[in-house]
């Protein structure tokens, strides 16, 4: 009996035979974008060990105008997985806290990971004192790649991850917060947006026919930002930060706002609240 | 909602109630000034009180919060002069946050919490953490007694995962083992082939249910007319039996070939199958059963005598698929979830007293008793396996 139930179990019979969906229950459905965006994360993973290795290698060889070339490039990988990565509280700190988080500012000892090395390498000009800093920030990131690769992702935390990239957008990289000593932000800005469009893309087959209107006004929005954006390309990355007109900044800033405001119904529309 | 407002642990609900539905709708005001930052539109109905939690510049107000197991709503209300996340913690893992609330502002935040000990943060990473005692409540209980679809959609979807990974891994170790039979290189062959097997065993329990490919990688002579000259006779065991008892490559290039297109069409099928959250723990005692009647009690690599490796490939496999489990059948019987844990780490070890400097020995070399010992160990495996589903509501 057993075997016949399982081997005859299409998804239909399972649905059937599981616990009861009750209206505004997430669908089965689920399963398979967010086992999508698992692999994605864990490919963005991959590249983010790979270029931290290259990053701080350079930091280690005093080699600071590579350094800094690459510290915006690295950081991406990172920015397009944030609400899974920052899951991990004291990874999260160790890797990307900034200044603000500590009572001395850019002088406290405790201040970590990539924002002070940012710190050293522009502001100081200088690599000196962050050889251990860069150490400590690789083994933290296999640290992060090691942990999320045997988590399993929440599903509403996976969902409501393309608002709270879009928050975060709004709140750190639209004000140039982020990378102050750097002004990379746009860089941070495209790996949030990436990585909030892709969680956006992976959940629109489930909700495409029921959601016409708002899956229309989304991607309209994610694609004034794109466009926008892609107007500050330079090279392999971006222009920075003081080059972005005013004008454009404030189509920037609705636009994101907007797609904050729409994405945080993302969850609800898909039984996940 | 006045930055002085003095704020207590457990102010009266139904003022506060209001407050939070005025808060949940509020768009802040960035520092910045042209750009506000939308909180939640929509926010959950929440049955019971609003806690209020004050963020100063050194530490929340209060410090230690106690709340019943479910859903609780937060206020928090930034009283520090920089912008602040709070954090409720569970060890290292953020169980829930509110980001980015500015200075003088108030957001709230809905989690539905387990019985249990968390920290609060509270402002700048030096400050001390607050605590959060979650008491069990009737409601939560009889919530986790019986988990909803919700429940199995994480453990559902790395199980996809995992079936990604192994498939994606098997191509690569069965191309690895064609290529060394296309050169001819029979000790190569033979010392790739358990190794080429490893992601298959892993996956076993699911790859049962795609027959027909199933039947193409790895038939057993045994099930068959004509036995090893029957031509049904393809994939793994065809190739083992012309390594390890012909002892030679031979003849294999072409079925090697096919077992490599075999398993890409594999990978593409796992990609495609759909679970429904009743197939991991069934699948799972299904194949413990199995291994417990074939291959723990008589073998099933009878050229290679690999059995024992390919056991504990298997059983990787299985502590996999519990382990996805685990936190929803932990919370609902969790008796049931001990006792999955005990026959697993049993069948472990059980295995691996057989685990010599050289890795495991030929099935050969294990005698009567103690293939009845290892049977036994998969079979109470199974039976732990097989109380699963009725324990989390989906008998």
């Amino acid at each position: 009996m057993h075997m016949r139930h399982l081997f005859a179990a299409g998804a239909l019979a399972v649905l059937l035979a599981g616990p009861a969906q009750a209206a505004g229950e997430p669908s089965l459905d689920l399963v398979e974008p967010i086992a999508d965006y698992k692999i994605y994360v864990s490919e963005k993973l991959q590249k983010l060990v790979a270029d931290t290795t290259a990053f701080t290698d350079a930091v280690k060889a005093g080699d600071i105008d590579k350094a800094k070339a690459l510290f915006a490039p690295t950081r991406m990988s990172y920015e397009a997985i944030e609400p899974i990565a920052e899951l991990f509280s004291d990874l999260d700190a160790s890797i990307d806290s900034r200044a603000d988080d500590y009572e001395q500012g850019e002088k406290d000892p405790a201040f970590p990971g990539f924002h002070r090395i940012e710190y050293g390498l522009w502001e100081q000009n200088s690599t000196e004192g962050l050889a251990p800093i860069a150490d400590k920030l690789l083994a933290d990131v296999k640290d992060l790649d090691k942990r999320i690769a045997d988590l399993t992702l929440p599903p509403e935390t996976v969902v409501g991850g393309a608002a709270v990239l879009m928050e975060e957008v709004a709140a750190t990289k639209i004000s140039g917060e982020e990378d102050r000593y750097s002004h990379t932000d746009l860089w941070d800005f495209k790996g949030n947006f990436d990585g909030s469009r892709k969680i956006f893309d992976l959940m629109r087959p489930l909700i495409e026919e029921k959601e016409g209107e708002f899956v229309t006004k989304v991607s309209g929005n994610f694609d004034t930002v794109e466009t926008t954006l892609a107007k500050y390309k330079a090279g392999d990355g971006y222009e920075t930060y003081d080059k972005l007109s005013e004008d454009d900044r404030k189509v920037l800033a609705a636009a994101v706002n907007t797609l904050a405001e729409d994405l945080s119904t993302l969850r609800g529309k898909l039984g996940l609240d | 909602m006045s930055a002085s407002e003095k704020s207590t642990h457990k102010a009266p609900s139904s003022a506060l109630m209001r407050l939070a539905a005025a808060g949940a709708g509020v768009l802040m005001i960035a520092a910045a000034g042209a750009f506000y930052h939308a909180s939640r539109m929509t926010q959950p109905q929440t049955v019971g009180e609003v806690y209020r939690v004050e963020v100063g510049a050194r530490a929340c107000e209060p410090n230690a919060i106690t709340v019943a197991a479910g859903r609780n709503t937060f206020e928090i209300h930034n009283a520090s002069d920089r912008p602040v996340e709070w954090e409720i913690l569970s060890g290292v893992m953020v169980v829930a946050e509110r980001e980015n609330i500015a200075p003088g502002f108030r957001q709230t935040l809905t989690a539905n919490l387990a019985p249990g000990s968390y920290e609060i943060t509270c402002g700048l990473l030096s400050n001390p953490r607050g605590t959060l005692t979650v008491t069990p409540s009737e409601a939560y209980a009889a919530a986790a007694a019986r988990p909803t679809l919700k429940a199995f959609i994480g453990p559902l979807s790395e199980y996809k995962v995992y079936l990604a990974m192994q498939g994606s891994a098997l191509v690569s170790s069965v191309t690895a083992l064609a290529e060394a039979i296309e050169a001819g290189d029979l000790e190569q062959a033979r010392s790739l082939y358990q190794a080429a097997r490893t992601p298959y065993n892993r996956i076993e329990a699911v790859t049962d249910r795609i027959s027909d490919l199933k039947n193409a990688i790895d038939p057993v002579a045994d099930y068959l007319e004509k036995r090893e000259e029957d031509p049904a006779f393809t994939g793994f065991h065809r190739i083992e039996y012309g390594l390890f008892s012909a002892g030679s490559t031979d003849g294999l290039a072409p079925v090697a070939e096919k077992l490599v297109a075999d398993v890409t069409a594999l990978k593409q099928r796992l990609r495609e199958m759909k679970l429904g959250p009743e197939d991991l723990a069934n699948s799972a005692a299904n194949l413990a059963t199995r291994l417990a009647e074939g291959p723990a009690s008589h073998g099933a690599s009878r050229y290679a005598g690999t059995d024992l490796a390919e056991l504990s490939d298997n059983l990787d496999g299985l502590a996999k698929m519990a382990g996805l489990l685990k936190p929803v059948l932990s919370e609902a019987a969790p008796d049931v979830a001990r006792d999955v844990d005990e026959k697993l780490s049993a069948t472990r070890t059980a295995l691996d007293t057989f685990k010599g400097a050289n890795g495991f020995p030929t099935f050969d070399k294990v005698d009567e008793a103690a293939r009845k010992a290892l049977a036994k160990s998969f079979e109470d495996l199974a039976a732990a396996l097989s109380r699963i589903n009725q324990a989390v509501g989906l008998g």
